[in-house]
């Protein structure tokens, strides 16, 4: 059964459509992300599910709640941009924000103590003020406090776009240590990001949602490899050798690189390589480019 | 126990921000501002040059009614002001900055999260005004005259009902507009009319809350509670919560992101 189903969702600004018909559901301990450009509608799908905003149509589903009640003690929420109240100390606010959750007075020191310590922020860090926290700490302990009362899904909105290398590394081991205990979506316009730890992806583009699948469906799906040539003397006379083979869809000599497409790609490597050993071509460089996610996002964004 | 949460974090907000210091200081600084300078006029005026040679000017003796109308004068305006200007971000500014996703998010009722902020701006109206009007009795008692502990208990009591409508005044705006500039600028506003509307008015608007103060001194003068005093306190305590219930419904039907 479906974590959280979303059905027709859409949410217009007058007559901007910021979301338009926007249907997808996942399942319980999946990593899901959620890829598109800028302005793609990413936080709004994710403010609308943590119901920060309201639907102008359409429902959404957890679980075996009722469509479209409040879901909020089953979630933890990171904006994108979190801010803290700068007066409470790191400790104080997750005590604070587990209270909120109904965590007892007791079970909330607990938790954020033992939150402190897998986030990383140490006893005197934890009893300093919010406001002397650097970016990567204030980020941590957004996380920390999202997921304080143990919800079944965790949404995070662009949880590292905005941190250095160092943040960087230290959000994604957190968030790849989460993925074992909770269901969670994030967004991202970094494609490596979502590409090292979600299971699913779900990409944007101007509202809509333009593709879904697995890593590896939509690999099998846009997989477009090209095998990249080059020999000591001139490419030309390779270039016709290689069409005569009867494996290649297509060729083309680009950047001092013979560019060889074919429909399987693995049938056009043997073909090549037996060739080339057998009339002992000078080849240079064999190498064989597989489509990224960037390519990918192109062609679906393009189609 | 989520609203004890709340109200145990506003309160700590206003101990760190040093609200708790400066709020109080500077209404007991407003109270007693007239008695004080009240009495020492003519030594003032002594002081500063005084009067042309030759001419007789004669200082009026102030009862101590008078006295408290001056207090509750200075209040009402200046004080007034201070108290929109403290609480003009309380709900407003956290949603400016964002801080209000964080907690929102969190299963709170939109009823508690309101009701904190407000019953914590009231504690710390109540405390300051009481705090105020204490010392200014105590100045009228040593310069003017006497004047009863009962006076004093009514006056705190019926003066406070009037703060307790701006705090409402004000945290009913919070919840409409996200800038604190607009809500301290609308608050100040309506207040400002319904003073207009109560001088025009008059003769039908007795009730109005903004006549707080007259009954209050006639109730000091007479030591006897005049009926207009209860009525205009019903009226008040009833404004104040509808305006805050309409805070309530309004915040629910708000987006609470951009």
């Amino acid at each position: 059964m479906a974590l959280i189903k979303v059905n027709n969702l859409s949410k217009r600004y007058g007559n901007k459509t910021a979301v338009n018909n926007v249907n997808f559901d996942f399942e319980r301990g999946k990593c899901i992300a959620l890829i598109g450009p800028n302005g793609a509608g990413k936080t709004t799908i994710l403010r609308t599910l943590s119901g920060l905003l309201k639907p102008t149509s359409g429902t959404i589903q957890f679980a075996d709640e009722k469509e479209n009640s409040d879901i909020r003690p089953h979630i933890g929420y990171l904006p994108q941009y979190p801010s803290f109240y700068g007066w409470m100390t790191g400790r104080e606010f997750l005590i604070f924000s587990g209270e909120l959750a109904y965590l007892s007075k007791d079970e909330a020191k607990k938790r954020a103590d033992e939150l402190l310590k897998k986030i990383g922020i140490s006893e005197g860090a934890s009893n300093e003020r919010i406001s002397r926290y650097s970016g990567g700490m204030k980020q941590r302990l957004g996380i920390a406090q999202a997921i304080i009362h143990r919800p079944k899904l965790l949404i995070l909105d662009e949880p590292v776009s905005s941190l250095d290398p160092i943040g960087r590394r230290e959000v994604m081991t957190l968030m790849e240590e989460l993925k074992n205990e909770m269901t969670i979506l994030f967004s991202t316009h970094i494609l490596s990001d979502a590409d090292e730890i979600s299971d699913e992806l779900l990409l944007l583009h101007n509202g809509e949602i333009v593709e879904s699948g697995s890593m590896d469906e939509l690999r099998a799906k846009y997989q477009t490899s090209k095998i990249e040539l080059a020999f000591e003397n001139d490419l030309e006379e390779y270039k016709e050798k290689i069409d005569q083979l009867n494996i290649v869809s297509d060729s083309m000599i680009e950047r001092g690189l013979l560019h060889v497409t074919a429909s399987d790609i693995s049938q056009a490597r043997k073909a090549i390589l037996e060739t080339a050993s057998q009339e002992d071509w000078p080849l240079t460089t064999f190498t064989i480019n597989r489509a990224s996610l960037e390519d990918m996002f192109m062609k679906v964004v393009n189609k | 126990m989520q609203f004890n949460t709340l109200f145990k974090k506003e309160m700590l907000e206003n101990w760190r921000n040093k609200k708790w210091i400066w709020v109080p200081l500077v209404i007991i600084i407003l109270s007693i501002m007239d008695p004080i300078t009240s009495y020492y006029l003519p030594q003032i005026m002594e002081s500063v040059g005084g009067m042309p040679e030759g001419t007789t000017f004669e200082l009026p003796e102030f009862l101590p009614a008078e006295v408290v109308t001056m207090t509750l004068g200075q209040l009402s305006s200046l004080g007034v002001l201070i108290i929109v200007l403290m609480s003009m971000g309380t709900i407003a500014g956290e949603r400016k900055s964002g801080v209000s996703e964080l907690v929102l998010v969190k299963p709170v009722s939109y009823k508690n999260y309101i009701l904190a902020k407000w019953s914590s701006l009231l504690v710390l109206v109540w405390f300051s005004l009481a705090l105020g009007i204490l010392v200014s009795w105590y100045y009228i008692n040593l310069l003017f005259g006497e004047l009863s502990i009962v006076a004093l208990l009514q006056i705190i009591f019926f003066y406070g009902l009037w703060m307790t409508l701006v705090v409402s005044l004000t945290i009913f705006y919070n919840t409409v507009f996200r800038s604190s500039g607009l809500v301290a600028f609308l608050t100040i506003l309506t207040i400002m009319t319904m003073s207009i509307l109560t001088q025009i008015f008059g003769t039908y608007l007795a009730w109005s809350p903004n006549n707080l103060s007259s009954y209050i001194f006639e109730a000091v003068l007479t030591e006897s509670i005049p009926s207009e005093l209860i009525g205009t306190s019903i009226v008040t305590i009833i404004l104040s919560v509808g305006l805050l219930i309409g805070s309530f419904y309004i915040f629910r039907t708000k987006e609470l992101a951009n």
